[in-house]
């Protein structure tokens, strides 16, 4: 087919700049001048010995990777909740409930967090770690909420009526229709969820407790001298784990399911 | 399914978790900063509890506020059109294709996400500056004699924005598609319609409800940036946020930052409501079709 | 466009089959890559040694990269080892971030010692109450600093001080020399930035109002430190707009720019210019007459634990220490060159000064400075949006 043809060089195209920005940092990583720049000078994985010895960095990686799957957790689970609620529900209001509910991403982040600080002071309660998963779960909240419920709609309710109507209760229907067929929602928002987290930065500034620092903040930090290459080759490493650990994940898994055959 | 038209509190019980959480989060904190907006500036980080409109009238009397938020729905709309433009179409093929590992042309839309925010827009100089990739290919084919100037300018901001903001387009618009129903377009073309008809007629509404969110998502997270347009545009580049980044971090004046804040929260979420209203009928008429 | 009831049910019979398969798998690949994370922060975790908290904690806020990593090597670490107390350092983006948290918080708790930039920031710091009183006879490398740095700071608080002066740099102009030659730019110094041939290449910090309008005073021949017609400052602030390309607001952007050509001229960090020569990149840079001058302090916050925080500061002050530290933010240790042995890298770092007098460098007054700011810094911000 002609236009298939078509749509899939439009798709190559747009993944290519989205990657374009991606790719330069990635070749970079491997420079071994100091200042990133093209023409490469030269081959070096010098940065990622740097990497590697940087203790603060990898900390900071270990807090920032534990509060972005605690994060898509929370936000998933909340938002699939609400969304269910206004796609299968009707009451009065809706229209406010979902503003209210997208509301996080109305307000500029600075704003958000100074608000939440001064809330803080007046229930005295210091800063933590939960309170930067709580924040960060606020701030992820309406995307997840977003993608679940343009997927809900698609839904068709005659697959969770029938279910009714063949004997399951709505806990079961849920869990055996609804959920299954959302499935991609609950993975497109999760992701997004941990991604906000991981790449959250102006709020995370302001709410993160004394001595704790996520990778942003981190290479925040190391940004006041230059775009240090250590950073492109942490990119580099998050790449690899992020898309090498589901890919051998999936091998190994489908290397048992045909063991098991 | 009749009676739920009677007060049910099923979706309250839904909804709860999630509210809870944003009253407590967001509500209370805001309902702080809406009170800071009466407050006064006496000096840098010094302020007064009073109740006062000076910093209302200043917003709504100077045409230096106004014009900011005209350039910032103006900005936003320009990025969301084009979003919708550049992300319908991949998020067709990825719905659409053959290829058995979906997540995986997903997650390699996340992944641009994993380098810092910073160093990747930074990284457009790479790209797009007198020496980066482009000007350097093209100087290289002989197509120009001189480095054609694309950085710092609307041109690059809204590049940035769009490549920060597409994922977010192409996922909703996704988990739309995907939840159509495959013999539906099928069925219209053996109903005599082309591909073209039956895409027009049918998979295109289904996906409104993903389209929509994603459009009211990257406008409304365009609307409140103010980093992009810092390290992308020119001395003319700046949204609204930037304003208020300018109050609060930089003159240090609370009280303003807070009015401008609340301002921007109204009219974006006056935009959330109407748009939501607007939706509501798209999806009945989609319901009845 | 119906489809007739039979033909629903198939397709929800496939859809459920479907979905429960995609479920379980999806399920098992969660499990192999919770698997994966957990082995691999696990690993991290065995790796990463975890500071054991004993004793006083101390919270230090610096600008992170280098400079913080040369205090962990050669202040913090060696501290903790000998008092058993612990140094919690982070990174902030500016001053302004950590009054804001303060306030919002209401208290300093978490907030101990700051890397506190010019003596604007010392003054604001003093004036909204969060000084001390430092006993200086526990900090015996004080001794060691210039006389001539200490000075704007007694100058505020004459009784004590709540800082230590720490470095010192200036923020001249840098130009690209494969552009510029170094007689035009000496030429023209602070004209240099309204040069109309160099239209669009010319670069600004946008970050900071009183830097700019102490090169439009330069500019309008007016002395910084006394500007009288603020009218005349600002006409020559629009017309190096006109000229701009870009306005930086950071350390890395000013690099960047630098470095790949975008900019040729703008003001520029004497450190961050040195840094970018020793990477061997063509970039001269020029202090003209009456040039800015700034100093940065350790800044001691109200309710910090006074005797650790000096005896931390003794550390930090360490010629070693100082020395290190400098070298690795290129900029020059507050220390007396006339009392201390400084290495060669330092004394080829732009701003230096031998002598240890800082008598050919200007500061900033802020007695002059600090009246004007509410109302200049607005003016500013209003005019780098073009209004």
């Amino acid at each position: 087919m002609r236009a298939w043809g078509w749509i899939r060089a439009y798709a190559v195209a747009v993944y290519v700049f989205m990657f374009a920005p991606v790719a330069v940092v990635l070749l970079l990583a491997f420079n071994s001048s100091q200042f990133s720049g093209f023409p490469i000078e030269g081959f070096s994985l010098r940065w990622f010995r740097r990497l590697f010895e940087n203790e603060a960095i990898m900390r900071a990686f270990e807090t920032s990777f534990s509060l972005g799957l605690l994060t898509a957790a929370c936000a998933t689970t909340l938002g699939i909740l609400a969304s269910l609620a206004l796609v299968r529900y009707r009451f009065r209001g809706k229209d406010w409930i979902t503003a209210l509910l997208i509301s996080p991403v109305l307000v500029p982040e600075t704003v958000l967090a100074v608000g939440l600080l001064i809330f803080l002071r007046w229930l005295s309660m210091p800063r933590s770690f939960l309170l930067l998963l709580l924040g960060h779960t606020m701030i992820a909240l309406p995307f997840v909420v977003l993608v679940v419920q343009a997927r809900l709609v698609g839904i068709r309710r005659d697959y969770e009526e029938a279910a009714r109507s063949l004997g399951a209760s709505p806990l079961e229907t849920f869990w055996q229709i609804t959920l299954p067929l959302l499935m991609p929602a609950v993975f497109a928002g999760a992701l997004f969820a941990f991604t906000i987290s991981f790449d959250n930065i102006t709020a995370t500034i302001f709410w993160r407790p004394a001595g704790t620092e996520t990778v942003p903040t981190q290479i925040f930090g190391m940004l006041r001298n230059s775009v240090s290459p250590e950073i492109n080759a942490l990119g580099f490493v998050m790449i690899v784990v992020t898309v090498g650990v589901p890919l051998a994940a999936g091998a190994l898994a489908r290397y048992f399911a045909r063991r098991r055959q | 399914m009749a009676q739920a038209r009677e007060i049910d509190p099923r979706p309250w019980y839904l909804l709860s978790p999630a509210l809870l959480a944003i009253a407590l989060l967001v509500v209370v904190p805001m309902s702080f900063i809406l009170v800071y907006s009466f407050y006064e500036n006496i000096d840098l980080g010094l302020d007064a509890p009073a109740f006062q409109f000076g910093n209302w009238r200043e917003l709504l009397t100077d045409g230096y506020y106004h014009d900011a938020i005209w350039k910032t729905f103006r900005l936003s709309a320009i990025v969301t059109v084009l979003a919708a433009v550049l992300g319908y179409v991949p998020a067709y093929f990825i719905a659409n294709t053959r290829f058995r590992h979906k997540w995986l042309l997903l997650l390699l839309l996340i992944l641009p996400f994993w380098v810092s925010f910073i160093i990747r827009t930074l990284s457009w100089i790479h790209i797009m500056g007198n020496q980066g990739a482009i000007n350097g290919l093209l100087l290289w084919l002989g197509v120009i004699d001189e480095p054609l100037p694309m950085m710092f300018n609307e041109f690059a901001v809204i590049v940035g924005f769009i490549h920060v903001f597409l994922p977010y387009m192409i996922l909703n618009v996704y988990v739309s598609l995907e939840g159509i129903d495959r013999n539906l377009e099928p069925a219209a073309r053996t109903l005599g319609c082309t591909p073209w008809q039956a895409f027009l007629e049918v998979t295109l509404p289904l996906s409104l409800p993903g389209l929509a969110a994603g459009c009211l998502l990257v406008f409304v997270l365009t609307a409140g940036s103010y980093v992009t347009p810092l390290i992308l545009g020119g001395p003319d580049d700046f949204l609204f946020g930037n304003l208020i980044y300018d109050a609060v971090l930089s003159e240090l004046n609370w009280p303003m930052g807070a009015t401008l804040s609340f301002a921007l929260l109204v009219l974006l979420g006056v935009v959330v409501v109407v748009y939501s209203r607007f939706m509501r009928l798209n999806q009945l008429s989609k319901a009845f079709g | 466009m119906k489809i007739d009831s039979t033909k629903r049910y198939e397709v929800l019979r496939e859809r459920l089959g479907n979905g429960d398969v995609d479920r379980r798998t999806f399920f098992r690949l969660l499990g192999f890559a919770g698997m994966a994370a957990g082995v691999s922060g696990g690993v991290m975790t065995g790796l990463s040694r975890r500071a054991l908290a004993a004793g006083t904690e101390l919270h230090f806020e610096g600008w992170g990269g280098v400079v913080s990593e040369a205090l962990r090597k050669h202040a913090f670490d060696p501290y903790e080892k000998k008092t058993g107390n612990t140094v919690i350092d982070a990174t902030f983006g500016g001053e302004a971030e950590v009054l804001t948290k303060v306030r919002a918080a209401g208290s300093t708790d978490g907030h101990n010692i700051l890397h506190s930039s010019g003596v604007s920031w010392y003054k604001r710091w003093v004036d909204a109450g969060y000084g001390t009183e430092l006993n200086l006879a526990n900090i015996p490398n004080v001794d060691n600093v210039m006389d001539s740095i200490m000075a704007p700071f007694r100058a505020i608080t004459p009784d004590s001080l709540s800082a230590v002066p720490y470095d010192y740099g200036t923020t001249g102009i840098a130009y690209n020399t494969e552009h510029v030659s170094r007689e035009q730019a000496e030429k023209l110094g602070a004209d240099l930035l309204l040069a109309k041939e160099l239209k669009g290449k010319i670069g600004g910090w946008g970050g900071d109002w009183a830097n700019r309008a102490w090169y439009g005073a330069l500019q309008s021949g007016q002395d910084p430190n006394d500007i009288e017609d603020w009218d005349a400052v600002w006409d020559k602030v629009r017309e190096h707009r006109s000229l701009v390309l870009k306005y930086w607001s950071s350390g890395a952007e000013l690099m960047d720019l630098l470095a790949k050509g975008e900019i040729w001229v703008t003001e520029a960090w004497s450190g961050r210019v040195a840094a970018l020569q020793a990477q061997g990149h063509p970039i001269g840079y020029l202090d003209p007459k009456n040039g800015l001058a700034w100093m940065e302090s350790m800044f001691v916050l109200k309710g910090s634990p006074m005797a650790e925080a000096e005896e931390l500061l003794n550390f930090m002050l360490d010629p070693q220490t100082a020395i290190a530290v400098a070298e690795g933010q290129k900029y020059p240790p507050s220390l007396d060159p006339q009392k201390v042995a400084m290495t060669p890298v330092i004394e080829k770092l732009p701003a230096y000064d031998p002598t240890g007098k800082l008598a050919g460098l200007v500061f900033r007054d802020p007695d002059k400075w600090n009246p004007v700011e509410k109302q200049q810094r607005k003016a500013w911000n209003r005019i780098k949006k073009g209004a």
